[in-house]
This record gives structure tokens, C-alpha cells and sequence, in this order.
């Protein structure tokens, strides 16, 4: 203990008596381990991100669509009979059931447009996706019974067409299955900025509609739209969901397709994963130039200090008091840039998901991970140098000039 | 650690070597650097190696040093045989029984006055607080308590020699051992230092001075003169 409390002394006046040298010797591993914790971090931020856009998707939603088949017969489609089946069996485990469809058309108001994709959704919709209602109300049930032409639109579109968001009981025109029709707003959502709008690359919302309004995907429906209960696996109760319709339907198990949200987030967490960890291997290649690095400056280190070792030896150091002061030096040189490059790694990670505008995150794991393996970085190129330091002969390092 | 033989020790001899040779190998040649070295110094005796450089009085020096170990022959010190000793236990006891001055003095560099004096007692695992306060009270016995922060190279060469011999004194060995200890020093500087050491043997210590300098030799009581590794004299006086 006493001694390395001494050791911990005698790296530091060393290490400060070859400033230069020191920061040098100690860029390798700060450039090793700041890009690996910055790597590390994008990935993690990355996947948080993509956690959270699946979560404003719907965690556990599971989309049933019928594949493109050669002999694709009018019985595949789902009709409300099916829904109504689905919802018999396996009522339990599902917590919202409808057909899933959309169409593409413009909502107008006196001379002002604006493009709009509109879904057919039924009540309880707003829960699986955590709609932000923000005005008015979302669908109900006796809306989707009486087929009431209504709406919920996008806050956007609202201050777009309208110039307010106040908009809950105005009409807007727009084109239902071909024929011109006024729809009352009754309720207006706001949607979170999102990492993929971006990429859809187009200025339309979504506007929402009883389902029941499109009749003709009602007896010809492709998509099943639900959510299963939380605490049971989508993709089981799906697949499940899934081969009881096949069957219905006289098609073999696996006819129909599933998409479900936590297939997909997994899928894209592999490969986030798989990434990281490919392009963290090639930083970590770094660390191993960082820790050769080191071993070279402590080789030329116990040359230079060949005598002191033999005043040292001398004087009563033992082979291990001697093997201690260079392992500890060269673990302070290593773990002090490990510090840095932590230091380094999280700032930088948090100047990107700043640039990125995405919640930074780093996890203490890896900080960990990473200054732990510096010190070893530290304590393994550390060992031959610091044992060729040890094994010295007292005479001859008395005499080295 | 010490066995029964170790214990027999006999009255007041502290060294004590028995037809020791030392042998190096170099390339085919044999080169026999001692040859039969009988020798026994007791307590408190200052004592003074001479010999012209190659007679084998540094061999002789590093055997009695623990720093190094007899081909043949035997060296009990105070009664422990160093020959089956290993080397850590050698540094052991260089630390315990040996206070070592140099002819280059062999001061760490950027390494205050204070903290050179310290080292013995750190490898000999005494408390910072302890080991600070003696290493300041042993700068003060050889005239520096007024620099004990300095570095070696604001020193001049008779301080730095005595900063030596503070160090060498730090864990009260038995036996000083001073190789040369005047030979980069001045004459006023090197009379300094001989008084040192011989007021150190008048307290007590054993001194022993390898030199190939006559009037340096002058100082001890007893010369022992070495040429081609054997003893050819010993005078007392």
C-alpha cells in the first residue's frame, strides 16, 4: 500500500518531468477510447430514437396484409365477418382490431388546399399510437355505427389551410371514393417531430375517418390493423392470429403476412448493433496502436533510466518494487488518457445528437467498459517493458552511462 | 529467515570471506577477477581497500555489496551466508546492512535532496511522516539541513556526496561502503567528506573505502591492497 501510494508519486513527477512526451504517448488511447465511446453512444443514441418512433407507431402493433399471390382468389381478402371472429377468439389478447386503409386526397377550405392522406381507423386508435389530441375529440364507436362523415386532423394542416388551430367544428371538402364530400373537424393532433419526416420527403398529413366510411375496403381488405395486449409477445399471438385466418380461409399456415413493431424494432436494433460493433472493433484497433504506443515510450523509458533502476536496486528495491513503478506508470499514463478520451467521447457524442437534434445518450456501461480496458491496455503493454526494468542487474545498470 | 548456521555468529566479526574467487566468462576466456580471497573485518573498524584499477577491488567491492555473488568460496555477513541468498533477499539486505556512496555520487535526478535520502527507508516500508523527519535530521548531520529541497544539480559536487551519505545512512546499516567516494570531488571537498566518515566510524560504523588514491587511504586504520585479485597486503596502523 505504502509503496504505491510512492509509485502513484513517482509516475506523476515522471510523467510531468516528460510533458510533451507524455501527452504524445497518451493520444492513442484518447483518440482510441473517445471514438469508441462516441461510436458506442450514436449507436445507443440511435437506438433510443428508433425505440421512440416505434413507440409513436404503437408498441405491440401488428399488421396482417395479404400478400401479392399468382392465384389470388376474392376469398383472401378480410371482411367484418373475419374481424368479427378474430375478435371472438382472441378478444383477450388484443386490445384494438380494425381494417387498416388509406387514400390519398386534398382537404379544401374556400380556396386554400392541402394534401392529405386519409386513414380509416376505428375507436381506440388515438391510444395505440399515443395520439396528442390537442383539441377537440378522437373517434367513437357510435361514429363508426352511424358512419358520421367526420374528421381529425393535423395541427399543421389546420394552420395551413385555416391559419388557426381552432378548427374543431369547421368543414373542409375532400374526395371519399371518388365523390366530393364535406367532412366536420372534430378534433385536432399535434405529431411529434419525427427522425423519418425527413425522409417521406412530402408536406401531407394525416388526416383520420371512421373506417366505415370506405365501404369498399370493407368487404375487400387487405390490412388488419391491431395492437396486442402488452404483456403477451406480438409476434406469437400474431403468427397465431394469423394461421386461424389461413385456415378460415383454406390457405396453408403462413399464407399471410405480419409486420409487427417489435419484429421490425429488433430487426433494426441487430442491425444498429451489428454496426456499432463493427465500427467500435475498428476504433478499438486504435486503442491496441494507443497501447503500443505506451510500451514504446516505457522501452525508451527504462533505457534512459537504467541507472536510476541500479541506484534503486541498490538501495533495496526488490525486483517487484521495481516492476511496480514503471506497471504503475504506464497504468496512470493509460488511464489518465482513458479519462480524457472519455471525457472527449462524451462530448463529442453529445455535440452530434446536439447537430442531430437527438436526446444524447450515454451509458455508464460503456464508460466503464472502456476506461477499465485502458487500464488494462495499460497494465499489458506495461508488463515487458516494466520486467525488462525488474530483471536490470544492479551492477551493470551502475555502470550504464 | 535467518537458519541455525546464520545464527552462529562469531563475537564482533561482521565480514567475513573464505577463498573466494570470482570468475567471468568471456567469450572462451576464463577471467579470474578474484582469486582466493581470505578476509575477516570486524565492528567498527575503518578500513580501505586499495588497489589500481583491474586489481579486482570493485569485484571485490560488489560481493561485499551483496550487489553481486561469489563463483567459490564463502561471505558471511554477520553471520548470513550470502551465497545461497536470492536476489531479493540480497536487496533485502543491502537495504538493511549496506549504506552504499558512489564515486558519481548516484543522486536521482529531479529528485529533491530530501526525497534521495528518503529512498532506503521506502524500500525498507517506513511511514512517510517517519522516513521525512529522519531524512531531514540526517541532512542535518552532514551539514545540508538547509537544502533539503534542493535538486542534485543545484548542488555542488562535496554537498551532493554528502547528501549521499545521508542516504547511505538512512536505515542505520552496520557497514558503509564507499566506492571511490573522493574521486570526482575536489581535495577541500575530499578532505570533507573523509571527516565525515570518520566521524561516522568514531560513533561506531564500520567504513570501508575502496580507492586506488594513497593519501586517501591514509585516513582509515587498516589498507588492504589488492593487485591481479589477490590480497598482496594488509597493514594496520
Amino acid at each position: 500500500m505504502l509503496l504505491i501510494m510512492e509509485n502513484i508519486k513517482l509516475a506523476l513527477s515522471s510523467i510531468r518531468a516528460n510533458k510533451m512526451r507524455s501527452f504524445l504517448t497518451m493520444l492513442g488511447i484518447i483518440i482510441g477510447i473517445s471514438s469508441v465511446i462516441t461510436i458506442a453512444s450514436l449507436g445507443e443514441t440511435s437506438k433510443a430514437v428508433i425505440a421512440k418512433e416505434f413507440e409513436s407507431f404503437g408498441k405491440n402493433r401488428v399488421i396482417i396484409y395479404l400478400p401479392y399471390t399468382e392465384d389470388m382468389r376474392d376469398s383472401d381478402y378480410f371482411n367484418m365477418q373475419d374481424i368479427e371472429k378474430v375478435k371472438q377468439k382472441f378478444g383477450d389478447d388484443i386490445v384494438y382490431l380494425a381494417p387498416s386503409g388509406y387514400t390519398n386526397s386534398e382537404a379544401v377550405n374556400g380556396r386554400k388546399k392541402a394534401k392529405v392522406s386519409i386513414e380509416g381507423v376505428a375507436n381506440g386508435y388515438e391510444k395505440m399510437i399515443n395520439m396528442n389530441l390537442i383539441k377537440g375529440r378522437f373517434i367513437s364507436e357510435s361514429d363508426i355505427k352511424s358512419r358520421r362523415l367526420i374528421s381529425i386532423v393535423d395541427k399543421n394542416m389546420a394552420l395551413a389551410i385555416f391559419g388557426t388551430e381552432n378548427v374543431v367544428g369547421q368543414n373542409i371538402r375532400i374526395s371519399l371514393e371518388g365523390q366530393p364530400v364535406d367532412v366536420k373537424i372534430v378534433g385536432v393532433y399535434e405529431k411529434e417531430k419525427s427522425l423519418f419526416d425527413g425522409m417521406r420527403g412530402s408536406d401531407s398529413t394525416t388526416m383520420y375517418m371512421p373506417y366505415s366510411l370506405f365501404p369498399s375496403q370493407m368487404t375487400y381488405m387487405g390490412n388488419l390493423d391491431m395492437k396486442i395486449v402488452e404483456s403477451k409477445s406480438s409476434i406469437e399471438v400474431s403468427q397465431k392470429i394469423a394461421d386461424f385466418l389461413a385456415k378460415s380461409k383454406k390457405r396453408e399456415s403462413g399464407f399471410y403476412m405480419i409486420s409487427t413493431t417489435q419484429g421490425e424494432q429488433s430487426t433494426i436494433d441487430q442491425m444498429l448493433g451489428t454496426l456499432s460493433l463493427a465500427i467500435g472493433a475498428i476504433a478499438a484497433i486504435s486503442l491496441l496502436v494507443g497501447g503500443i504506443g505506451i510500451m514504446n515510450i516505457m522501452l525508451v523509458s527504462v533505457t534512459e533510466r537504467t541507472r536510476e533502476i541500479g541506484i534503486r536496486k541498490s538501495l533495496g528495491a526488490r525486483r517487484k518494487d521495481i516492476l511496480l513503478q514503471f506497471l504503475v506508470e504506464s497504468m496512470i499514463v493509460s488511464a489518465t488518457g482513458g479519462i480524457i478520451g472519455t471525457t472527449l467521447g462524451i462530448a463529442l457524442a453529445t455535440i452530434v445528437s446536439v447537430v442531430l437534434n437527438v436526446p444524447p445518450v450515454v451509458s455508464p456501461s460503456i464508460i466503464l467498459v472502456a476506461v477499465a480496458f485502458s487500464a488494462v491496455v495499460g497494465i499489458f503493454f506495461g508488463i515487458y517493458p516494466a520486467n525488462r526494468a525488474a530483471k536490470l542487474d544492479p551492477i551493470d545498470a551502475l555502470r550504464y552511462e | 529467515m535467518e537458519s541455525l548456521a546464520d545464527k552462529m555468529v562469531s563475537d564482533d566479526t561482521l565480514l567475513d570471506l573464505k577463498d573466494l574467487y570470482k570468475i567471468y566468462i568471456m567469450g572462451n576466456v576464463e577471467v579470474q577477477a578474484l582469486r582466493g580471497i581470505n578476509l575477516t573485518i570486524k565492528k567498527g573498524e575503518f578500513i580501505s581497500i586499495m588497489g589500481t584499477s583491474g586489481s579486482g577491488k570493485s569485484t571485490l567491492m560488489n560481493i561485499i555489496g551483496c550487489l553481486d555473488k561469489p563463483t567459490k568460496g564463502s561471505y558471511f555477513l554477520e553471520g548470513i551466508d550470502i551465497k545461497t541468498k536470492t536476489e531479493d533477499e540480497l536487496s533485502y539486505i543491502r537495504n538493511q546492512k549496506i549504506g552504499f556512496v558512489f564515486q558519481s555520487f548516484n543522486l536521482i535526478a529531479r529528485t529533491s535532496a530530501v526525497r534521495n535520502v528518503e529512498l532506503p527507508m521506502i524500500y525498507a516500508k517506513m511511514h512517510a511522516s517517519d522516513r521525512h523527519k529522519k531524512a531531514k535530521e540526517l541532512l542535518d548531520k552532514v551539514g545540508l539541513g538547509e537544502r533539503i529541497g534542493h535538486m542534485p544539480n543545484e548542488l555542488s559536487g562535496g554537498q551532493r556526496q554528502r547528501v549521499a551519505i545521508a542516504r547511505a545512512l538512512a536505515n542505520e546499516p552496520p557497514i558503509m561502503l564507499a566506492d571511490e567516494p573522493t574521486g570526482n570531488l575536489d581535495s577541500k571537498s575530499s578532505v570533507e567528506i573523509m571527516e565525515i566518515f570518520r566521524s561516522l566510524n568514531k560513533e561506531g560504523k564500520t567504513v570501508i573505502i575502496v580507492t586506488h588514491e594513497r593519501d586517501i587511504a591514509e585516513y582509515t586504520d587498516r589498507i588492504v591492497t589488492f593487485r591481479d585479485g589477490q590480497i598482496v597486503s594488509d597493514e594496520r596502523r
